[in-house]
């Protein structure tokens, strides 16, 4: 079930509407939980069973990990988690690459091999709720969380529809605590949910799909050369959409939690006014990032070993985070990149972090414009299907076809420059603070009329049924 | 003296833990702020600033010609092809076999009544090979040709409306399903509920911003001059069907530069396009046999059908893709019967108004007339 899709607008009224209806806190716990496999079966109900499957399992081997006597058979069972939930992902997400790589390998020492295609129907959002079940069996065995009794608050944690299918990647033990008593209903938080639902709504049906998504397709899929400011602007439109995409579902997703009493921390804070990498990173799905960080990167070592270790751990956790987002080289390469830049960063962080001109105004928007194109270079990677096109992008971008096509229209043209100047600029103005600062500070007018313009472009744009990035993944 | 739910309980170990009460986590405190505002008033103020722009909207769109209308998006067809019964008799084809042919005179005239799967601006041939490929199927289709749109290449615009139609209905998911069965009463009492016409992204489109030299823009499609209902059949509002109305002028115009092929990429030879196209209608040819050869080897029947077109369109139409190069092959590979309607003077002296489709009214005595034909074709 889409949030932008009918079908959602009548599943949420019913669904606050028995919850907030029903007293018992237990009932209304039983109530989210067909709820969410409602959600998640209404797009293929076998995978429904898959979901289960894998929750069922992780809440037994939290509890196994919580009981078990020794850090060496801990460690079997936190084995066995991963093992289970990794060989899941690899088997419905990287199984066909998988194969092909080996195909390819094969022929490299001359052996002639055809593999079978496997017709695998990728659950959707396998990679988000993997992720969620798995927090939970790894905050156990680091001893930060104490299993969970109740078999429903577990489902209920990895399952909860509003970040079910493409985050924001919430823990376990982020979720469970707020199972333990019941939220009371605030019209406050409820209606700053509707709020935020209807802003969520707005970035991915307005600014994504209907002002930028176009030209970033018609770019990206275009078969010839194209002029340096089609190139870039195509680019520029991708890099607006996908945050769009990304961030407004994020949004829906936190909005419609509160309106049923939940709180999820933010996913997005702002990534486009980033001064350097690991500020993007602190600021792009930081739900993502932060799960790489504290369950793959410090245990790695994380910065408390020599130098060139830490950057190979860099490299190591982007590689893992690119191919997470799918199964093909070009996300691996997106992966690497950032990690590169990474690296590049700390490097010069050594030598010029002190300079008294590196903290001026001015060179913090500059460091944050080249952040900003070095992210956008890096796109090219994600969204195209191959490297082919990624190759010719980047010659297009770097004035390597003089003679290339000028595709976009003015109107498209015009369009991808507005919403990426007021995007960089909001996110700008908003850096250090957050919606909710801005909310209460704005004039009441401002915050009720732009409220009310987003739900009328929204329902001007009648719905569109794209489905959000993000579920592939 | 325990109850019969904690027997329940104790009976069955998957329950008990799944009513087991939550205890050892510890209630974190993170919360979200909220910013302190007046909530209610400012939620009453937006709701009636929506509800007035959406009836201000509704009203302009009215006055200015619009009515409800289904969308015919890819949801609807799959629901209409979900009628498909293994004998039924099934339109395929373009925009042409939906205003055309009426629904009621071909099943007074053939004794069942056809499901309409013909859809605006597309090709024929994905639904073909879909009912080709279908082995519960062995009915009869009547396959509208436009031979601009029948031997569109794969990639084109009438290729990719075709094929999303058809992929949607192997791929639906209960959640869009359900979403098709919500949108109806609503796209059929709201008229600015138009998914190609009315949204935020085509109101952008219609302004006047100049473009670059050699911006490649699509070509504009035509405004709205149909409804479509719940069955898929389509009829021409009376505006457009007014003599010399200022609507039909307008689509007249659109119909010459969506019917005039694009120049070839300037990235790729013309030699070697136009090697390409030729190749590409040539691959259309076997599929289309292959696909009729399959169907009768089931025993089922296909007739084609070439519907009436007029004025500039028709003249380009005839230049371009003339019958000699289109029709007679296609008729001569599949051995299949064929109808055209300049064939026989009894189908050829209407006149569409907009140049591609007749009016409603003559839609009906079209079909009444047609249906002779089709019976004698389908040896019925």
């Amino acid at each position: 079930m889409l949030f932008n899709s009918l079908t959602f607008v009548v599943f949420f009224i019913v669904v606050v509407t028995a919850y907030w209806s029903i007293r018992s806190w237990n009932a209304r716990k039983n109530l989210l939980v067909v709820a969410s496999y409602i959600f998640y079966g209404a797009w293929n109900p076998p995978f429904a069973a898959l979901l289960f499957s894998t929750t069922a399992m992780d809440f037994w081997l939290g509890s196994r990990i919580a009981k078990a006597n020794g850090r060496h058979s801990r460690r079997m069972w936190l084995v066995g988690s991963v093992c289970m939930n990794l060989s899941m992902l690899g088997f419905f997400k990287y199984g066909n690459f998988l194969l092909q790589n080996f195909q390819w390998l094969l022929a490299q020492i001359g052996i002639i091999y055809q593999p079978p295609h496997l017709d695998i129907l990728l659950p959707v959002g396998i990679s988000f709720y993997t992720f969620h079940s798995l927090s939970y069996t790894l905050d156990i065995y680091r001893g930060v969380l104490q299993p969970t009794k109740s078999l429903r608050d577990f489902i209920l944690a990895v399952s909860f529809f509003p970040q079910l299918v493409a985050g924001p990647i919430v823990r376990a033990g982020d979720f469970l605590p707020q199972l333990v008593t019941a939220p009371g209903l605030r019209m406050g938080q409820f209606l700053w949910g509707l709020l935020l639902m209807t802003l969520g709504l707005f970035e991915k049906i307005v600014l994504a799909d209907t002002m930028l998504s176009g030209s970033a397709d018609r770019v990206f899929s275009y078969a010839g050369p194209l002029v340096a400011l089609d190139s870039w602007l195509g680019v520029m439109a991708f890099a607006g959409q996908i945050f769009f995409d990304f961030a407004g579902y994020s949004i829906c997703a936190i909005g419609a939690a509160l309106c049923l009493g939940f709180h999820l921390k933010d996913n997005f804070r702002f990534p486009y006014a980033a001064i350097g990498f690991s500020d993007f990173w602190r600021r792009w799905h930081i739900s993502l990032s932060t799960f790489l960080r504290d369950y793959l990167y410090i245990p790695l070592g994380g910065n408390q070993v020599r130098p060139v270790r830490a950057a190979i751990n860099l490299v190591i956790v982007m590689f893992l985070g690119g191919l997470w987002h799918g199964a093909a080289w070009t996300f691996v390469v997106w992966g690497l990149l950032h990690g590169s830049y990474l690296v590049i960063e700390r490097v010069i962080r050594v030598f010029f972090e002190d300079a008294r001109w590196a903290n001026n105004f001015a060179t913090k928007f500059l460091a944050g414009l080249a952040t900003y194109t070095a992210v956008c270079i890096a796109w090219v990677f994600f969204r195209a299907s191959d490297f082919t096109i990624a190759t010719r992008m980047l010659r297009g971008m770097f004035g390597g076809h003089a003679h290339g096509d000028a595709i976009l229209s003015g109107r498209e043209m015009l369009q991808i420059g507005i919403v990426t100047i007021c995007m960089i600029l909001v996110h700008w103005s908003l850096r250090e603070s957050n919606i909710e600062t801005a909310v209460t500070r704005l004039p009441r007018w401002i915050v009720t009329t732009a409220w009310a313009l987003m739900a009328c472009a929204i329902i001007l744009t009648q719905g569109s049924s794209n489905a959000f990035i993000y579920f592939q993944f | 003296m325990p109850s019969s739910t904690s027997n329940f309980k104790g009976k069955l170990g998957l329950p008990r833990l799944f009513f087991a009460k939550p205890s050892e986590i510890v209630p974190r405190d993170y919360e979200r702020p909220i910013p302190q505002v007046p909530w209610r008033g400012m939620t009453v103020v937006v709701v009636l600033i929506v509800i007035a722009a959406a009836a201000a909207w509704e009203f302009y769109c009215r006055s200015i010609g619009y009515g409800p209308t289904l969308n015919d998006n890819e949801d609807l067809w799959t629901m209409t092809r979900r009628r498909v019964k293994p004998e039924s008799i099934i339109i395929v084809g373009d925009s042409r076999g939906w205003f055309d042919l009426d629904l009621d005179e071909l099943q007074k005239g053939l004794g069942k009544r056809p499901v309409q799967l013909a859809m605006g601006g597309a090709s024929a041939y994905p639904a073909l090979a879909d009912l080709a490929n279908d082995e519960n199927f062995h009915g009869t289709i009547i396959c509208s040709v436009v031979p601009y749109l029948f031997f569109a290449p794969p990639g084109t615009p009438p290729m990719q409306n075709a094929e999303k139609a058809v992929r949607r209905s192997h791929t639906q998911t209960p959640a869009q399903r359900a979403s098709q069965y919500l949108a109806m009463p609503l796209e059929e009492h709201v008229a600015f509920l138009k998914q190609e016409e009315l949204t935020l992204d085509d109101l952008l489109k219609r302004l006047p911003i100049p473009n670059r030299p050699y911006a490649q823009m699509p070509p504009r499609l035509p405004p709205y001059f149909g409804t479509l209902d719940r069955e898929r059949r389509a009829r021409m509002i009376e505006e457009c069907a007014r003599p010399g109305s200022e609507l039909q002028k307008r689509i007249q115009q659109i119909w010459l530069p969506l019917f005039t092929p694009p120049p070839p990429p300037s990235y790729i030879p013309k030699e070697v396009f136009l090697a390409k196209m030729k190749e590409a209608i040539e691959t259309r040819f076997r599929d289309v046999i292959a696909g009729v050869n399959k169907l009768r080897a089931r025993g089922g029947k296909i007739v084609f059908v070439r519907l009436p077109n007029s004025g500039g369109l028709k003249a380009l139409e005839d230049r371009d893709t003339p019958r000699t190069q289109t029709w007679d092959p296609l008729l001569k590979g599949t051995a299949a019967p064929g109808i055209y309607y300049e064939d026989f003077p009894e189908l050829s002296g209407f006149n569409c108004p907009e140049w591609s489709h007749l009016s409603a009214g003559d839609s009906v005595e079209f079909s009444k007339r047609l249906v002779p034909h089709l019976r004698k074709a389908l040896e019925m």
